[in-house]
């Protein structure tokens, strides 16, 4: 107790210092993401352009607006179809290929390799393959199918075809992450339990329902969420080979904000409107996920 | 003994169909990119030619030419690797900082900085890029490399995973260092940040390729030729030039050769960090 002097006036100096070390994050942070965060809550409520000049309060005008908006309505639309049948899709591919692929042995750490790849390219260039490869003059795909009397397919330019080409494209791109994270999750589950299953008899597909999915539920939850966030956010490949078109059957709320902010319009309050519309779905989702996981685990 | 070798024989047929079905989604994702690399050698007469073809005839580099002299690719090129570096560096010094008082000091208001900093990984870029576009334009920072920068260095997951790397250390690392007389500051940077290589190592390859790959940032505070990164130049290029197959080839060639290269040599990081972090 005697050096208590001592340490006090020690914890005083590295408490100073931990400031020191935490401050340039801190900073950084407000300005860049908590003010924009406030000021987006603020901005839905005015009538704002770029520079700020001739700024005006409206109230929930922006709102309004935005629910009588049939080109929002829509954007909502195709985010939420595009959300649910691209999560489900690469969760199932996720899982149905990490348990074929959990053994560490050589052709599967290849196999791996391979299928992570997409991840760590841009959506530039994975949209600008997809255009060519799709391409109905020179892409080698279409003329795959020709081969089977499948003419006049035009994939980056139907109402009705093109959605699904984007969430196949997304799919595509992204499946390895899922895939990569269920199979680290895979190989942390105790080989003792599969190997006791196999005494019994159990066979491998009973063993994965039985031990492997409960066992890496967190996991399965995990990504579900990551994914769902993501996949609400759909904008870069978009851009990349559509751009929302053909008729708006592949125009996302993000890329209707962008367009609203920063194309065809400077409407930021407006596009800040809308932008918490996404927010609050995000949130939506995020808090039943979570609660749905919370409530499972006390009971 | 006969049923169990008919059991061996229908194994063997499973786990030959197994590796088929793999084989077949790994060629799904090979024969496109190997297709576009291919189609960036050939000359535009054969890309165009009917029918299609897999494998170029002839090989030229003209393509490779004319994108380079059509578009400002070298200067896109140079953007993107500023911006790149540019917020990779410095991120790596601020949030293993941040990181490492968050695990391993004491202090007033840690509990409410902790959880303040939480709350922003919830907030998706999406929703605040309207109001952060506003703000940098108007600090006069639109369409410099400041603008550019600035707002993706801090980031609250990549203060997490520093925080998760320095929390294991032993104390008497530090404790040591203490009677040595070395500062705080000494004992973050010259004993505790070498121990944590491999995450500072994973956080500098998902930074590096983020910001390779980012299309959105740069998109919206970037408007000058000369600001442009290869992402969004290459994206524009494309969609008003529908008709240049041989330059657009070329272009994403190129724009994924440097992370194919950070790829081959730093899977393993890549895949630990997905798998800490999640990715976008």
């Amino acid at each position: 107790m005697k050096a208590n002097g001592k340490t006090g006036d020690y914890r005083q100096r590295t408490s100073k210092m931990a400031w020191i070390f935490v401050t340039p994050a801190v900073i950084l942070l407000s300005v860049f993401t908590i003010f924009p965060m406030i000021a987006s809550l603020i901005m839905g409520f005015w009538d704002v352009d770029i520079f700020l000049a001739g700024a005006k309060f409206i109230g929930f005008g922006n709102f309004k607006e935005a629910l009588r908006d049939d080109r929002f309505l829509n954007s909502i639309w195709v985010t939420i179809k595009f959300t649910l049948i691209e999560v489900p899709t690469q969760m199932l591919t996720g899982l149905l290929l990490a348990a074929l692929i959990t053994r560490n042995s050589i052709s599967n750490k290849l196999f791996r390799g391979i299928y992570f790849m997409p991840i760590i390219c841009s959506a530039t260039a994975v949209g600008i393959m997809w255009r060519m490869f799709l391409n109905s003059q020179i892409g080698l795909f279409t003329h795959f199918l020709e081969q089977f009397g499948l003419r006049n397919l035009n994939f980056l330019n139907s109402t009705t075809l093109t959605f699904y080409v984007i969430v196949f494209m997304s799919v595509w791109k992204t499946f390895g992450i899922s895939t990569i994270i269920l199979v680290s999750a895979m190989q942390n589950v105790s080989a003792d339990l599969y190997e006791a299953a196999d005494l019994d008899g159990c066979s491998k597909v009973k063993q994965f329902f039985a031990i492997t999915l409960p066992l890496i539920k967190p996991t399965v939850v995990f990504v579900l969420m990551t994914r769902l966030i993501g996949s609400l956010q759909v904008f870069d490949l978009i851009f990349t080979t559509t751009g929302g078109g053909p008729n708006f059957t592949t125009e996302s709320m993000v890329t209707y904000i962008y367009t609203r902010a920063f194309s065809t319009s400077t409407r930021l309050g407006y596009a800040s409107a809308l932008s918490e519309f996404l927010f609050a779905l995000i949130l939506v989702i995020t808090v039943i996920l979570y609660g749905k996981m919370y409530m499972k685990e006390n009971t | 003994m006969l049923k169990s070798k008919s059991v061996q024989i229908y194994n063997r047929f499973l786990r030959g169909l197994v590796f088929l079905f793999l084989t077949a989604v790994a060629l799904g994702i090979l024969i496109p990119v190997i297709w576009m690399i291919l189609c960036a050698f050939k000359p535009q007469t054969q890309i165009i030619g009917y029918p299609p073809r897999f494998f170029p005839e002839s090989f030229t580099l003209e393509n490779f030419t004319s994108v380079f002299k059509r578009i400002k690719l070298a200067g896109y090129l140079r953007n993107s690797v500023i911006y790149a570096l540019g917020t990779t560096i410095p991120s790596l010094f601020v949030n293993s900082l941040a990181g490492y008082a968050f695990a391993r000091m004491e202090f007033k208001g840690k509990n409410v900085l902790f959880i303040l900093t939480l709350a922003t990984m919830m907030i998706p870029f999406q929703v605040i890029m309207v109001p952060l576009f506003l703000g940098v334009y108007n600090l006069g920072l639109y369409d410099t490399y400041a603008g550019l920068i600035l707002p993706k260095i801090a980031s609250a997951v990549s203060i997490f995973m520093m925080r998760a790397a320095f929390a294991p250390l032993p104390v008497e690392l530090e404790e040591a260092a203490r009677i040595d007389g070395v500062s705080e500051f000494g004992i973050y940077w010259r004993i505790m940040l070498p121990q944590v290589k491999p995450a500072l190592i994973t956080l500098a390859i998902l930074g590096i390729n983020n910001a390779w790959n980012d299309l959105l940032w740069p998109l919206l505070v970037t408007s000058s030729t000369q600001m442009r990164t290869l992402t969004n130049g290459l994206a524009l290029f494309v969609g008003e030039n529908t008709i240049q197959y041989g330059a657009s080839f070329a272009g994403a060639f190129i724009s994924i050769i440097p992370m194919l290269f950070v790829y081959l040599f730093g899977q393993k990081y890549f895949v630990q960090g997905t798998a800490t972090t999640g990715l976008k």
